[in-house]
């Protein structure tokens, strides 16, 4: 850890002595002492080698901006912060009030990002009946809302598909119908994420940017995604979406309760997905897709408690899930009445 | 007397690996479903918005279950309740007087036929204010489902499980079901084809452009 403090701190002081002066009021000598882990020792590297300049220009003009200066210095903080595993109570406190601040820099209107964990013996579970869906879309565009989902790609979550009866083929099924629904001698499913529990594209993280919390919800960290999709190819069941472009949701559609694993603003080139709207099943209450449901065909609940309407599903009724074979234990069962 | 000795050894270790990892092995979510038998109390401190949202309930009359759970309210919903104000008198009575179209006379039966159904099979014609059962016992607004639940027997037992309908106010107990009405029109309880309320655009103007 030493040796590579001190070749952090040679490299700084050599190469780049000029651009990193700003920092050196600070005393190189102190940094270079200083217990820092990995991540710490490059952040403060970077100190020297990035903001040079910038903070030159910002904290040194006569004419400095106060928002604009608490602007740089949150970003700085964001970008590198750590993984939200890795963090600390105060660390996830700290980053929700860094996001609520700078949205509140940028667009002048309050958010709310939470934190909160997961409950005690919760664990997650969802039946979709598929002889009630009638393939309204009402919850697809409850889901859009709620997520803050990019607008101008049309990202969804959920995807409805029309299949044909007696058969369950998700290559001859229709999903982009565009006629008058129910269409008789048709039925309806609907596909988002399973929430396995057993998740291959967890598996294929190469960062550790996606895992499955203690409730049963497997979420991203999207200021830890690389973008690479190789999630996106893991998951068996096109439950994984990407963000190719900024996503574009207008300021007065934004749904302003957010959590940071949740519907929370994304960026360009990272992954997201449902998580059983973590901003609202942790606080009680049911999906927007439960909710929005006009047919009752979505039903959510905790699978370990014996008394929730999700168990009595699994106990009572004829339940299956798609590619059992896998071995990925979905959390996400369909029925039939 | 050498070689049994390593066979030994072998097999003991080889036990030893199997048995690390079958014990090492997480459990499934299925096995974890299986062993959960226990009522779970819930910290309601944690679920402070769920309790915010407000929603005249009563507790559910149904004879065959231990614990009931809570419906909304029906009779205050109906903008004219109580029917009594204005069926002052029976209706045979308000009929000879010829009023005319003053209310609900839009409403038209598409609920079974006519050889099972009419006004009377649920509306109690002596008391306005309350349904009556198949017996000609009085069943209140608030317990309608009580009135469904004599023919859609499938349905209600569905809905007291909660596989029907719909839960309001969250998935944390207490359970507050949406009752047969909020979703369905007793008089056309049938739901009707629609457009869908979206329609995939982006896949339409991919089509447009090729």
């Amino acid at each position: 850890m030493n040796q590579e403090n001190k070749c952090g701190n040679n490299c700084a002081c050599g190469s780049n002595g000029e651009k990193a002066a700003p920092v050196g009021d600070q005393g190189f000598s102190q940094l270079g002492d200083a217990k820092t882990s990995r991540r710490g020792a490059l952040q403060k590297l970077t100190l020297g080698l990035l903001t040079g300049a910038g903070m030159a220009s910002n904290s040194c003009s006569v004419v400095g901006d106060d928002i604009k200066k608490e602007k740089s210095s949150l970003q700085w903080d964001e970008f590198f912060k750590d993984n939200y595993r890795l963090m600390s109570k105060k660390e996830k406190t700290a980053t929700v009030q860094r996001l609520e601040r700078l949205y509140e820099l940028n667009s002048e209107k309050k958010i709310n990002v939470s934190s909160k964990g997961a409950t005690e013996n919760v664990l997650f579970g969802y039946a979709f009946n598929i002889s009630k869906c009638q393939g309204y879309m009402d919850c697809v565009n409850a889901c859009v809302e709620e997520n803050n989902q990019d607008r101008s790609s049309q990202m969804q979550y959920i995807r409805i598909h029309e299949h044909k009866n007696g058969q369950i083929n998700f290559e001859l099924a229709e999903d982009d119908y565009f006629h008058e629904v129910p269409a008789a001698g048709h039925f309806y499913m609907g596909t988002q994420c399973y929430h396995c529990e057993n998740p291959p594209c967890v598996e294929a993280c190469p960062v550790g940017a996606t895992w499955k919390e203690e409730d049963g919800i497997v979420v991203i960290d999207y200021d830890w995604c690389i973008g690479c999709r190789y999630c996106m190819a893991a998951c068996p069941y096109d439950g994984r979406r990407f963000n190719w472009q900024e996503p574009q949701v207008p300021e007065a559609e934004v749904n302003k309760e957010q959590h940071y694993l949740g519907n929370r603003l994304r960026k360009s080139g990272v992954m997201e997905k449902c998580t059983f709207c973590i901003q609202r099943s942790r606080n009680g209450k049911n999906p927007a897709c439960v909710e929005a449901c006009p047919t009752g065909a979505r039903i959510f609940g905790n699978i370990l408690d014996p008394k929730s309407d999700i168990r009595w599903v699994l106990d009572n009724k004829k339940v299956f899930r798609l590619k059992e074979d896998l071995g990925t234990e979905p959390k996400f069962w369909y029925f039939m009445d | 007397m050498k070689r049994s000795w390593i066979y030994g050894i072998v097999l003991i270790y080889t036990v030893a690996v199997f048995w690390s990892c079958s014990d090492s092995h997480q459990k499934s979510g299925l096995a974890k479903i299986q062993e959960s038998t226990d009522t779970i109390s819930y910290d309601m401190s944690n679920f402070a918005q769920v309790q915010d949202m407000e929603i005249a309930v009563v507790l559910s009359q149904i004879e065959e279950l231990d614990s009931q759970f809570l419906v909304p309210t029906r009779a205050r919903e109906i903008s004219s309740f109580p029917c009594s104000n204005c069926h002052t008198k029976p209706l045979a009575q308000l009929k000879a007087e010829k009023i005319g179209k003053s209310a609900h006379w839009d409403i038209s039966l598409a609920h079974a036929n006519k050889l099972s159904m009419d006004c009377s099979t649920c509306h109690n014609m002596e008391k306005p204010d309350e349904l009556t059962s198949l017996t000609k016992n009085s069943i209140s607004l608030d317990h309608s489902y009580k009135q469904c639940s004599q023919c859609h027997s499938t349905q209600f037992n569905d809905w007291k499980g909660g596989a029907h309908g719909k839960r309001l106010r969250g998935w944390v107990p207490p359970r507050v079901a949406q009752t047969c009405v909020g979703c369905h029109n007793p008089h056309k309880p049938a739901f009707e084809k629609r457009w869908p309320s979206r329609l995939n655009t982006a896949k339409l103007k991919q089509e447009q452009n090729h």
